[in-house]
């Protein structure tokens, strides 16, 4: 990268040791508004500076084993509802109304609100023809956009990372948090997307000893001022961002003012590290984490209601947080599940694997409300609900409007896009 | 990449020369130096004592061992094979590949692991989807029985190899619905490259392999689902069977070229295309030697180019070759499970490529994360109390070494560890670091030696 770069910093942590502040204004490049986790070259800042896409993130939640849509966003006023649900419908003085047909799951407060603040969306009627109503096969399906028998082993995030990163940047391009095997989604054959189980695989160990943290800032700091070869040039850029964004993270760490906020759950545990990723500037544009537990066939009230609050509640800190840390414009969230349940109940007072469901946005670029119409719960297909809105016409939406990049060639086909986001 | 090529100077080398077998001499003499370049690359790196007595013979000689072609009815093998087995009985791949991790470190044959991980990652097979561990242990001793032998061989026993066909979908090809992932994966990405096949001829192809299938994870002929009808390949009329189509595909001249450029970059350097005029007398070589693939290798490594500063420290270790490479190179044993379970934060776990195209390699495994993982991977290594080096705590090993303190620690550790040395005042401030930490001195220096950009190199 030219050197040049290296002192557009504006930004100075809290020390006092010369060398430390060399090497930090030689790697928090701190220009306004782009991420700092890596090494920018000269044409990448000039694109930032044209078009704000290029510093958009996203965060997937994904609510694996079939998420109720129908108990999620409750058509309380419908009497099919009503009937094909005797034990399991949530009635209309229990919802958190939304308009006079339609309301929230009790336990989907933080929700509720941020679709009052005008920062939450409901797309209603999601899915795809001949659905698959396997765990797997489907969610294969929305991981990869392609039917089993097409046999892709590549996501569609996996390729949206293709085409949208900037490969001269050292930060991981996306990145999976959680201990589950890496979604599908993020399978690329051109790009690594780590995996990883907690926020420690970001912080060099080595500077838990405060002697041997400034022994590596030197070393690093030095490092970078001999001309090497072409390749030791880029991991010598590399380290150094590795250790400011380790550094950062520290630093983002040992302020405690998050963390009361976030509820302690998997989720909110997982959408706190999120939160402070980007807050430190890494240039990461897709974070994934998923939240299990959705296949509901016996006894669904309690475990379907704590599995909301747990979204809920998580989802909504994560936002207020972002929005604290100024980074509330630049990130959306996205969530899904890869199917619904059946509409009408089991006899163990739950739901089978169903169709079409509910899509969630979230976040202050999203235009909210409820896009498009509850599908019919009298004209089923095999007892589940018809989709009218295929899943990738969202994800193509997402990629060109979110992230400003085609979206045929990601998703294989041109989708019909949708209004969903605000214009900017 | 051609920016790159410039830069490395490749694209001014002469074949001729570069084939050349090196010669040492009083430019170039060999020393510890070029003899630990050749180890690394040809292995995980080796001891002290290893390049001392190499420092003795002469590089013809070190080549002629290195792929001499041990007997696998030698102790540790057996001791190796039992270990395996002991981890089929737990049914668990991650095992296996601790299994792997460990046979990498104390291999008499390091070449063999080396090639045998090169087609490991080239024909990439994941036990995230081929669950029957037993599968995968058995097309891992397919690869390292062929690793150096003839390519043709491999590819005709990786047709059948039940891992293989699971893992591509073509356990049950059918005549009525021809599976063509594996017949598209042949051309692509196991023998020719893309570019060098139509649509039609994957088509075609497929259709020889109808009726190849898995049953019982064994392979099976299924007479009644395969297409007896003629298919045309290559050109080529009148193919019937599969083992048929195999061959006309082994006759392509693109076979060779595909090879050898894909050793290159695994080999030599993966950041640079290898010029046309380099590939060609390679190529030549292992079509005129029924595409054997030890030949046109072991030219490769005793050449003036492989022992040339475009070579020298041109790569980025995997994290496998980091780590193995590691332990090798300073006598040291650890809990290999664990070192699986590690490296998976790296993006390597072996018997779990990403995909079917293997891992990327050269600059794909540096990112922050990785970078961080590879510092830490090393600090965790040195602290874990199962790691030790030749049976022995580290600060005792030193000891017996003979190295008394921490500068001649650190110069021993760059010597045996780094293909491109760390700047004279980065090991002094290391050395200042840690002279006066006592007991724990050798353990931070190595820690902080893993800090440095330049480790990240072979």
């Amino acid at each position: 990268m030219p050197k040049s770069l290296r002192s557009h910093s504006s930004r100075s942590l809290e020390q006092n040791n010369t060398s430390r502040r060399k090497f930090l204004q030689s790697t928090l490049a701190g220009t306004a508004g782009i991420a700092i986790g890596s090494q920018l070259p000269e044409s990448w800042l000039m694109a930032a500076a044209n078009s704000s896409k290029s510093d958009r993130v996203m965060v997937v939640i994904q609510l694996t084993g079939g998420n109720d849509g129908l108990n999620t966003v409750v058509p309380y006023r419908n009497e099919d509802y009503k009937k094909a649900r005797p034990k399991l419908a949530i009635a209309r003085s229990d919802a958190l109304s939304i308009d006079d047909d339609t309301g929230f799951h009790p336990s989907l407060k933080g929700v509720s609100e941020l679709l009052q603040s005008g920062q939450f969306s409901v797309l209603q009627g999601v899915g795809y023809a001949s659905p698959n109503r396997s765990h797997f096969e489907s969610m294969d399906i929305w991981h990869t956009c392609h039917r089993k028998e097409d046999r892709k082993r590549e996501g569609w995030i996996g390729n949206l990372l293709t085409s949208a990163t900037d490969s001269s940047s050292s930060d991981a391009p996306g990145l999976h948090l959680g201990t589950e095997d890496q979604p599908l989604a993020l399978a690329s054959r051109d790009l690594q997307i780590p995996s990883v189980a907690s926020i420690e695989q970001f912080r060099m160990q080595i500077a838990d000893d405060k002697r041997l943290k400034e022994s590596v800032h030197e070393l690093i700091d030095a490092s970078n001022d001999q001309a090497g070869s072409d390749l030791l040039n880029f991991i010598q850029a590399g380290t150094s961002s590795a250790l400011a964004a380790s550094e950062r993270l520290d630093a983002a760490l040992k302020s405690s003012q998050d963390s009361a906020d976030f509820p302690k759950s998997a989720l909110g545990e997982k959408l706190r590290i999120v939160s402070r990723l980007i807050s430190a500037g890494l240039s990461t544009r897709v974070y994934y984490v998923t939240l299990d537990g959705f296949d509901t066939h016996a006894q669904q009230p309690d475990a379907h209601a704590s599995l909301l609050k747990q979204w809920s509640e998580a989802l909504s800190s994560f936002l207020k947080q972002m929005e604290a840390k100024g980074q509330a414009d630049r990130v959306l969230v996205m969530t899904f599940s890869e199917f619904g349940r059946r509409v009408a109940e089991n006899a163990s007072e739950g739901t089978d694997h169903g169709a079409a469901a509910p899509m969630f946005l979230a976040g202050k670029s999203v235009k909210p409300g409820i896009v498009g119409k509850l599908p019919s719960l009298t004209e089923l297909d095999d007892g589940d609900l018809r989709f009218h809105t295929d899943f990738r016409s969202v994800y193509a939406t997402l990629i060109e409007d979110w992230f400003g990049v085609p979206s045929a060639k990601i998703l294989g086909e041109q989708f019909k896009k949708l209004d969903l986001l605000r214009p900017t | 990449m051609s920016q790159q090529n410039a830069q490395s100077g490749l694209d001014e080398v002469e074949p001729d020369w570069a084939w050349q077998a090196w010669q040492p001499s009083d430019n170039e003499p060999w020393n510890a130096h070029r003899i630990a370049h050749l180890f690394r690359r040809a292995g995980f790196g080796a001891s002290q004592q290893q390049i001392e007595s190499a420092e003795k013979s002469d590089v013809t000689a070190i080549l002629e061992n290195l792929f001499r072609d041990a007997a696998d009815t030698d102790r540790a093998w057996q001791e190796s094979t039992d270990l395996a087995k002991a981890v089929l009985n737990g049914g668990d791949a991650k095992q296996l590949a601790g299994w792997w991790l460990r046979w990498m470190r104390v291999s008499p044959n390091p070449l063999r692991e080396k090639a045998t991980l090169f087609w490991h990652g080239h024909f990439a097979t994941s036990a995230d989807k081929v669950t029957d561990v037993e599968s995968m242990l058995d097309q891992n001793q397919l690869l390292r029985q062929h690793s150096l032998g003839d390519f043709g061989e491999m590819v005709r026993a990786i047709a059948k190899d039940p891992a293989m066909l699971l893992y591509l979908d073509s356990a049950y090809n059918r005549k009525a619905h021809p599976n063509e992932n594996f017949a598209r994966e042949l051309l692509e990405l196991f023998c020719m490259g893309e570019g060098n096949y139509s649509e039609k001829d994957i088509q075609e192809l497929a259709r020889c392999f109808t009726g190849w299938e898995i049953r019982r994870n064994r392979y099976r002929f299924n007479s009644f689902q395969h297409d007896n009808g003629k298919k045309t390949i290559f050109g080529q009329a009148n193919i019937e069977s599969g083992e048929q189509a195999v061959d006309v595909v082994l006759r392509q001249p693109a076979v060779a070229d595909f090879i050898v450029s894909k050793l290159f970059r695994y080999f030599f350097r993966d950041e640079v295309a290898m010029p046309a005029k380099l590939l060609k007398p390679l190529a030549e070589q292992m079509r005129n030697e029924s595409l054997q693939i030890g030949g046109v290798l072991r030219r490769m490594l005793s050449s003036n180019l492989f022992f040339s500063d475009i070579v020298i420290a041109g790569k980025v270790r995997s994290p496998v070759d980091l780590a193995v490479s590691f332990l090798r190179s300073l006598d040291a044993t650890t809990n290999y499970r664990k070192l699986a379970e590690s490296l998976n934060i790296l993006g390597q776990v072996v018997f779990y490529p990403p995909s079917v195209k293997g891992w990327d390699g050269g600059r794909a495994w540096i990112n922050s994360s990785t970078l961080v993982g590879r510092a830490n991977l090393i600090h965790q290594i040195v602290r874990d109390e199962n790691t030790q080096f030749e049976s022995l705590p580290l600060a005792e090993w030193v000891r017996k070494r003979g190295i008394n303190d921490t500068a001649d620690f650190v110069d021993f550790v760059c010597g045996q560890v780094f293909a491109k040395q760390p700047q004279a005042t980065a090991k002094n401030k290391i050395v200042e670091s840690c002279k006066d930490s006592g007991g724990r001195k050798y353990v931070e220096a190595l820690s902080l030696l893993a800090s440095l950009p330049e480790i990240q190199l072979s």
